[in-house]
Formats: structure tokens, C-alpha cells, sequence
């Protein structure tokens, strides 16, 4: 395993962090899901190449855990693949490829946990990087939130969904998804300020 | 800690990943995509099986089987998996011989009938080895475990009893490693293995809710380190030590696995459940169990069986397609790329157990409904179909347990 650093200085953030997307590249994405529609394997593979690293990162975000998250990212990829021909062009690709990521990521951290439990197994989660890594500390602090908690936080701070949009995707109503916004960036907080106050120490 | 200091954190932090496994993903989602465009019209289009649509007469659904059988021929996925075997292409089951005469491409055959084993010579000539449940054979065909209530027993192939053991509960899934040196057996809930003399019967897992067997066999490592893969209850792949028990890997299952295998000379492990086929990627002298690739499978599709070659990274799978105007089946293998190639397409329903020849060359996919057996090969040369098969074994339609073996 190496440690991907995400996008360095001058690199192509893309599809990355795209608070929506880039001006034009909707329209631009629905042109390449007709393309694909219509059989051109490059256009699949430019969705793919725009799609892959915030699919895999939010599913890692929610399961801390590479394997699966490749797993969760490949399945969610190959679910496009089959749905492509019912797909309504209308509708925005992006967010319809996050919902299933995140439903799966949410499956699978559920069924770890009850895993867990019936194991007596008290953690299969991998090394966590040191905390010396930038933000190594707020992606411990993101692990100790609950799966619901964690699915929601990623899906507004990292892919930027608004709580309307996680309140469709997750199929919750809106009042739970703040809450457990509310929560979940509570204690994220209590652990940012930790971290300022132990910085202040050194 | 604003909100755009978080979203810069959790995009800024560091997190694990494999470098290849972009790469990996952007194959195996091309491989997908380029069958889908290979299953053509019939099956991707949206209207396809909705209420109201009229059942597709059986010219159109002749037509549709050939556009899909040509097309796998002709476009540029097809030509590539053509590349991988030999250009030998089969689309319908052939005519049948009317006995079982001779083993095409050489070998023997243990098949287990509701009489018990049999053991198929070179010739087609069988022999019964006694009221048996299920049976296995030794690495080299030299022996035959076999089980029956709670009795283990290893035989000689003409069915004469070498020894035998009672276990403490039903005993189930005999499996002889590849160095014959231990036969792993379920018994109850544990997983056992005993050494091929009968001495040494051991637990290596269960019965904790943790480590206890599914009902599936296990799958011994083809390297002969007597690494043993099997099911747990809990839906998880485990590799213990089928000396010790020692775990050495494990990994989360499919969902539902009805099959597993450990093949294609050790480097992957095949899991199947009704609804998919996939294999896991297997690493090192210490087994690692790595990523793995999901097959693209027929949508509406049901798995009957899959078979991972012994040797080479080839799948077979058999699929049931259930269509309004009836079922048909197919046997597909799966390339190194795990590019999908029909090899079959068969009216009815074909079984579960597809077994490949010891040199990977040839499929036995058993045809129940028509009562035949039919070999397929994989590059040049004939398939064939035998009929009456039933009748053979005497009145029931047997269960191929495994083709031996490699001279």
C-alpha cells in the first residue's frame, strides 16, 4: 500500500474537488454519458478517468479501509455499467454515481460492524497513518464518528452535496440528515480544537 | 474549523491506496462495458422485460442469439478475446453418440450417482465403488476418499476399502490436497483434516461462530503447502494451515457463496453465488488474499456453476437466462482479462457442475434435461455430446465430482 497524498501543486484536481463542477462540464458529462450510451468505450473511459479518485476517496472516508473501498468504487463503476441504457441523460451522472458509493460504503461498514460484534473482534480497520500526516488527526477523529454520521460529513464536506441533496440520496428525511451533520461536525470540532490546543504546547 | 477548512482536510489527508488500483478498476469496468456492447440489443435495451411488452417470438430471439454470437465474433472485443484461445468457436450443442465410449481428451472421471461413486476409464468404462455420499480423488488418481453418514474412508479406485474412520458427526466435502499428504473433511461444525494414512485427525476450524465451516467445500492451495481455503458460517473466506489450523488470511465472501475454488496455479480463488461469479487475487508463499475482479455477468442471468481452470486464469461459467418465451442456458469463459467468450447456448437448463479436463483444454458441462454430457473444447478440435447418461450410471443423472488427471 502506498499513501496517496491527493492532488499535489499543479496537478489536475478535475472532478476532484469540484465544488459542483467546472462551468460547462454538466453539460460536457452529458454528452459523454450519450456518447457512452452509444457505445463509445472512450467517452466510458473518460467518465471513469473524471469519477474514480472522489468515488474512491469517499468510500474510503466512510469505510477506512482500502480493499473495500476499491471493492465499493469498482462496484459502483460496474452498476453504471449496466444501468447505462436506462439512464435518464437529463439527470446529472455525478451524483447518481455518489449515491451508490456511499449506500454501498454505508452496507458495508454496517455489516463490519455487526461483524464486529458477533466476532468479539475489536477492530479490522488498518493501521490509521500516523498523526503527524496532515489532517491525520481529523481522519481519526472522522473513524471514531458513526458510519451514518461519517456518510453524511463526506457527502457535504467532501463532495459538497447540500442536506437536501444527502436527504434524497440517503433517502432520510432532511431533519436527520442535519442532525447527524450537526453531530458528527461537533465532534469533529472538539477534535480540531485538541489539536490547536496540543500545537499551542509544543 | 470552518467548512472549507474541512472539505480541504478530507481532501488534503492522506489516505491508503493501492497505486494500481485505478488501473485495475478502469480494466476490469472496460471489460464490462465492451460486454455489454458484445450482448447487444436484445439484452440492454431499456424496454427489455417491462410489463406490457410482447413475449419476443422464438425467430427474433434465434436472430438476437445469432447478432450476439456473431457479434462476439466479429467486433473488436470479440477479435481480442479470440486472441487468448484458439479460434474453435461452438454455438450449439452437437449431435449426441449414443454411449459413453471413450473420455475425449483423455483422463478419468470420478461421478457420484444416487448408486454412490463410479470411476470413468479412459475408455468410458466404469466401475462402482460402493454405497458412497460423495467421494474425491487423490492428487494423482492413485486413491479415492469418500464419505457416507459419518464414515471417511479412502478406497483404491477399483473401490477396495486402504482405511476408515468414524467421525464424532456427519461427515461431508472430502477434499485431498494437492501433496497427498492430508484429506480435509466437514464434520458437523468443525472443518477437519486427517493425513492420508487415516492417522492424525485434526480440527483446524470451527465450531465458534467465527471459524465454522459453511456447507460448501473447502479448496485446498494447488502449491501443495497444504493451505486450505473454506466458507465460514459467517460469510467471510478464511485460509488456515490444514495442518495446525493456523489462520493465515481471510476476507469478506459474496454474499450467498454456493461455490468456492482455488485454481488458475494458485493465484486466485474463485467465489460464486447465484447472482455472481468473481475471484480474488492471491499472493505470496503465506497467502495473501488481494483484490478481486467481479465477472461481468448476462443481465436476468442466474449463476448455475462456475470452474476455475487448474492452470491457467480461464473461468467457466454457466448461466440460466429466464425469458418469457423460456429458458436457455450458456457456458461463457473468462479470459485472462476476464473478457467474457460464449462458448454454448444451449435450450433448457444445463447443470452446476462444469469441470475442466486436467490440461484446461476442455469443459464437461452436464445437460440434464437432455440427459447428455457434452465436452467443449477450448481451442481446436470437436466438441461432443454423449446421451443416455442416466442409464449409465444407473437411472439417476450423476453429479461430476472431478476430472483426473494430469500425466
Amino acid at each position: 500500500m502506498l499513501i496517496s497524498m491527493g492532488p499535489q501543486p499543479g496537478e489536475e484536481r478535475d472532478a476532484g474537488r469540484e465544488p459542483g463542477l467546472q462551468p460547462g462540464s454538466e453539460a460536457d458529462e452529458r454528452a459523454l454519458v450519450r456518447e457512452a450510451q452509444q457505445g463509445s468505450s472512450a467517452a466510458m473511459a473518460r467518465l471513469y478517468a473524471r469519477h474514480w479518485r472522489p468515488a474512491y476517496r469517499a468510500a474510503y472516508l466512510v469505510v477506512h479501509d482500502a480493499a473495500a473501498a476499491e471493492d465499493i468504487a469498482q462496484d459502483a463503476f460496474l452498476a453504471a455499467v449496466d444501468a447505462l441504457d436506462r439512464f435518464d441523460r437529463r439527470r446529472p451522472f455525478r451524483p447518481w454515481l455518489h449515491r451508490i458509493v456511499v449506500n454501498r460504503a454505508l452496507d458495508w461498514a454496517r455489516r463490519e460492524a455487526l461483524r464486529r460484534k458477533v466476532d468479539g473482534v475489536e477492530s479490522v480497520f488498518e493501521p490509521l497513518l500516523p498523526p503527524e500526516e496532515i489532517g491525520g488527526e481529523m481522519l481519526t477523529a472522522l473513524k471514531e464518528l458513526p458510519a451514518d454520521q461519517r456518510a453524511v460529513v463526506v457527502l457535504r464536506h467532501l463532495l459538497e452535496y447540500t442536506p437536501g441533496e444527502i436527504a434524497r440520496m440517503l433517502e432520510l428525511p432532511r431533519g436527520t440528515v442535519n442532525s447527524r451533520l450537526r453531530r458528527g461536525l461537533d465532534r469533529l470540532r472538539e477534535t480540531a480544537a485538541a489539536e490547536r490546543v496540543e500545537e499551542g504546547r509544543r | 474549523m470552518s467548512a472549507g477548512e474541512l472539505g480541504r482536510t478530507l481532501w488534503d489527508a492522506p489516505i491508503l491506496e493501492d497505486p494500481e488500483a485505478e488501473e485495475r478498476g478502469r480494466r476490469i469496468v472496460a471489460a464490462a462495458y465492451a460486454e455489454r456492447q458484445d450482448r447487444g440489443p436484445a439484452d440492454s435495451t431499456p424496454e427489455a422485460g417491462r410489463p406490457g411488452r410482447r413475449p419476443m417470438p422464438r425467430l427474433a430471439l434465434g436472430l438476437a442469439l445469432a447478432t450476439l454470437l456473431a457479434g462476439l465474433l466479429l467486433t473488436p472485443a470479440g477479435a481480442a478475446v479470440r486472441d487468448w484461445v484458439d479460434n474453435a468457436f461452438t454455438s450449439a450443442p452437437p449431435p449426441p453418440e449414443p454411449t459413453l465410449a471413450r473420455i475425449p481428451g483423455g483422463g478419468r472421471l470420478l461421478v457420484q450417482s444416487g448408486t454412490g461413486p463410479w470411476v470413468v476409464q479412459p475408455d468410458g468404462s466404469r466401475q462402482l465403488l460402493g454405497d458412497y455420499e460423495e467421494a474425491t480423488w487423490s492428487p494423482h488418481g492413485l486413491f479415492v476418499a469418500a464419505v457416507r453418514k459419518r464414515r471417511l474412508s479412502a478406497l483404491e479406485p477399483d473401490g477396495s476399502l486402504r482405511w476408515s474412520i468414524t467421525a464424532a458427526a456427519r461427515a461431508a466435502t472430502p477434499r485431498w490436497s494437492p501433496s497427498g499428504e492430508r484429506i480435509a473433511y466437514r464434520s458437523g461444525y468443525e472443518l477437519r483434516t486427517i493425513a492420508g494414512d487415516g492417522s492424525e485427525d485434526r480440527l483446524v476450524a470451527g465450531p465458534n461462530a467465527a471459524t465454522s465451516p459453511a456447507l460448501i467445500a473447502p479448496a485446498w492451495s494447488p502449491h501443495g503447502d497444504d493451505a486450505l481455503a473454506y466458507l465460514t458460517g459467517n460469510g467471510r473466506i478464511r485460509v488456515v494451515d490444514g495442518q495446525s489450523g493456523a489462520e493465515l488470511a481471510q476476507a469478506p465472501a459474496l454474499g450467498d457463496v454456493t461455490w468456492i475454488e482455488w485454481g488458475a496455479g494458485g493465484k486466485e480463488i474463485l467465489e460464486a453465488s447465484r447472482g455472481f461469479v468473481r475471484v480474488r487475487s492471491v499472493r505470496g508463499a503465506r497467502p495473501v488474499l488481494g483484490h478481486y475482479q467481479r465477472l461481468p455477468i448476462a443481465k436476468r442471468a442466474t449463476v448455475v456453476g462456475a470452474a476455475l481452470a487448474p492452470r491457467r486464469p480461464l473461468v467457466a461459467v454457466v448461466l440460466t437466462h429466464w425469458k418469457r418465451h423460456g429458458t436457455y442456458s450458456t457456458v461463457t469463459v473468462y479470459g485472462p482479462e476476464k473478457r467474457p467468450r460464449l462458448l454454448l447456448t444451449a435450450p433448457g437448463s444445463l447443470g452446476h457442475d462444469v469441470t475442466w479436463s486436467p490440461d484446461g483444454r476442455r469443459l464437461l458441462v452436464p445437460w440434464p434435461g437432455a440427459n447428455q454430457w457434452l465436452f467443449l473444447p477450448l481451442g481446436r478440435g470437436q466438441a461432443s455430446a454423449v446421451a443416455d447418461i442416466s442409464r449409465t450410471f444407473k437411472v439417476s443423472f450423476p453429479r461430476v465430482e472431478a476430472w483426473c488427471c494430469r500425466r
